[in-house]
């Protein structure tokens, strides 16, 4: 399959760090976390970049979503059935609207992974590491995710050290929910 | 506590893998190239031309746009889902199938070649559940840190799923013709359109009215009253019966039961449609919680999110990894670029239009695409234009 023009200018530099060792499967093993790894900062970074803009409504919607779901557990806890399941009502309907506004965000954070996968995909396609015993195989996308977790919880074991997201970090503390349950 | 939470989620999402892994047949790797090898050579309908420049997922002469096409699109899925909701699947839905011409371009190899028909039919509805079935496991598990979990229930749920993750893949995958998928999602919009339409009814909008009364009238009540937290509240879920017909627990000192057979049924029925359609899996366990089982909001949350983490496993690993089905990662990576510019223009311009009116648009669309698609699926042409 030919490489689409977008890939091009960075192919030499990811496959750089698929031929660190010399020996294939440890450089893939390598090459592929690094990529991971790369797709997890640039997920970090554009998702702060949203986040800065929406974080607001975001957090509107979230602490809508508490207030009515605080007051359920109150109608509850007070023995009022009726209470309990208008406000539980409602806190679903904000539930709804926060996990859609979340799911859209998501997107931030996530097309970071499609894009390393297109280019796995135009190097690795017929790829397949077979797994013992049972017969079947995994592809560029299963060694990819099964590498991506590790550098999921590296970065965020570290990124509390890295200046420029600590820095993050604190500017989206600087306007956290509140919830007021009495207003 | 928080030790416990993972172990469990640990163990589903083993349990989730090896069930897969066990039941899964060898995967194909390759089989794109072959099905295009099997496909007449030339330039007319449902043939490929080698030389023709390459368009969706490298197959030559397939509909390919410029990329900023695709961000444009996703920026439109992002902000329906930031204003409306659930219809940003629908519409993600809608640019694979229509917008991007895919289901067309599929459907011309109908007779000349219906292993590359079936593949790319395969392809849309992956596409589409990458685009927003990954989307959704990312705020479930956002949920998920939020809420409670009561475990049989997330269990019950959870083996549902698995059963409707493994099953649907099985029957379906390289089985379904573009037409059929086309008329299945013709039917799901349709119930998306329905739901969004009794929101908008004098009916509809009379309940949330009244259940906003309630509230604010047990809010004012309750500004009065302080609120002692007995140990009795402190307690959390307590699973006091387990039965095959009857599953009781105490939250907050009330006692809530289920029959374990309907979240049973309802996770096979919900993550089937993700699994089949691609879209509108997932987020269908909150309101299936909440409105059949009447549970509180507190605990559905963080049990559903459980059941999407293990439905979602099954079916990534399913559709994408053991039968490596295959998608175009770019154009999904470009639509989520879009995706996530429209979420943040959603709650920016949408709160310009009131919510009920913004949902009548959205009926209406609905409708469009729903008798769009029946039609051309089930009845070989759409009797709308653009569909």
């Amino acid at each position: 399959m030919d490489m689409h023009p977008i890939f091009r200018s960075f192919d030499p530099g990811l496959i750089w760090f698929y031929r660190i060792t010399g020996y294939a499967p440890a450089d893939f093993v390598i090459g592929t976390f690094v990529l991971a790894l790369l797709a997890v900062v640039l997920g970090n970074v554009t998702v702060w970049l949203a986040l800065l803009v929406g974080k607001r409504h975001m957090d509107r919607a979230t602490v809508e979503a508490q207030k009515y779901q605080d007051l359920s557990m109150d109608a509850l806890a007070s023995g009022d059935r009726q209470a309990y399941e208008a406000t539980n009502q409602l806190a679903n309907d904000a539930f709804g609207k926060t996990f859609y506004t979340q799911i859209a965000f998501s997107g931030a954070f996530l097309w970071p992974i499609c894009v390393a996968l297109a280019w796995m995909q135009y190097r690795f396609q017929d790829l397949a590491f077979p797994i013992p015993f049972i017969g079947l195989s995994l592809g560029y996308i299963g060694i990819f995710i099964l590498l991506y977790i590790p550098a999921y919880i590296l970065f965020k074991k570290a990124k509390h050290k890295l200046p420029f997201f600590r820095r993050i970090k604190s500017a989206l503390n600087g306007y956290a929910p509140k919830v007021q349950h009495q207003e | 506590m928080r030790k416990k939470t993972l172990l469990i989620v640990g163990l589903f999402a083993a349990l989730a893998v090896v069930a897969t892994l066990v039941l899964a047949e060898p995967s194909w790797a390759g089989k794109l190239e072959e099905a295009i090898a099997k496909t007449p050579v030339g330039a007319g309908p449902g043939m490929i031309h080698p030389d023709a420049p390459k368009g969706f997922m490298g197959i030559p002469g397939a509909p390919s746009h410029f990329w900023l096409f695709y961000i444009l699109w996703g920026i439109w899925v992002g902000w329906i889902f930031s204003s409306v909701g659930a219809f940003g699947g629908i519409m993600a839905g809608v640019g694979h199938i229509s917008v991007f011409g895919l289901s067309d371009y599929a459907k011309s190899f109908k007779n000349t070649s219906p292993t590359l028909n079936k593949m790319m039919t395969d392809s849309i509805r992956t596409s589409n559940q990458y685009l927003v079935g990954l989307s959704a496991l990312i705020s479930s598990f956002t949920y998920y840190r939020m809420g409670r979990l009561v475990l049989p229930l997330g269990l019950c749920l959870a083996i549902g799923g698995i059963l409707a993750g493994y099953l649907v893949p099985l029957l379906t995958v390289g089985k379904m013709n573009v037409s059929t998928y086309v008329g299945f999602f013709g039917i799901i919009v349709f119930a998306v359109a329905f739901v969004l339409f009794y929101e908008t009814t004098p009916s509809g909008q009379a309940k949330k009215k009244a259940a906003k009364a309630a509230a604010k009238a047990f809010e004012e009540a309750h500004i009065k009253k302080s609120t002692e937290v007995s140990a009795e509240h402190a307690k959390g879920v307590q699973v006091t019966h387990w039965g095959l017909s009857k599953i009781a627990f105490t939250f907050y000192g009330q006692e809530f039961s289920f029959n374990p057979l309907w979240p049973l049924l309802g996770g096979f029925v919900i993550n089937g449609i993700s699994a089949l359609i691609g879209v509108g899996g997932g987020f269908l366990y909150v309101p299936f919680l909440t409105s059949v089982a009447g549970l509180p909001m507190f605990i559905v949350a963080g049990t559903s999110a459980l059941a999407v983490l293990v439905g979602m496993i099954v079916n990534i690993f399913n559709m994408m990894v053991v039968r490596q089905v295959p998608v175009d990662f770019l154009l999904i990576g470009t639509e989520l670029v879009g995706i996530a510019i429209g979420s943040v223009l959603g709650p920016m311009t949408s709160k310009k239009i009131p919510e009920v009116w913004l949902k009548r648009i959205f009926v209406i669309l609905a409708v469009y695409v729903g008798i769009g698609y029946l039609t051309k699926g089930f009845m070989g042409k759409s009797i709308l234009p653009g569909m």
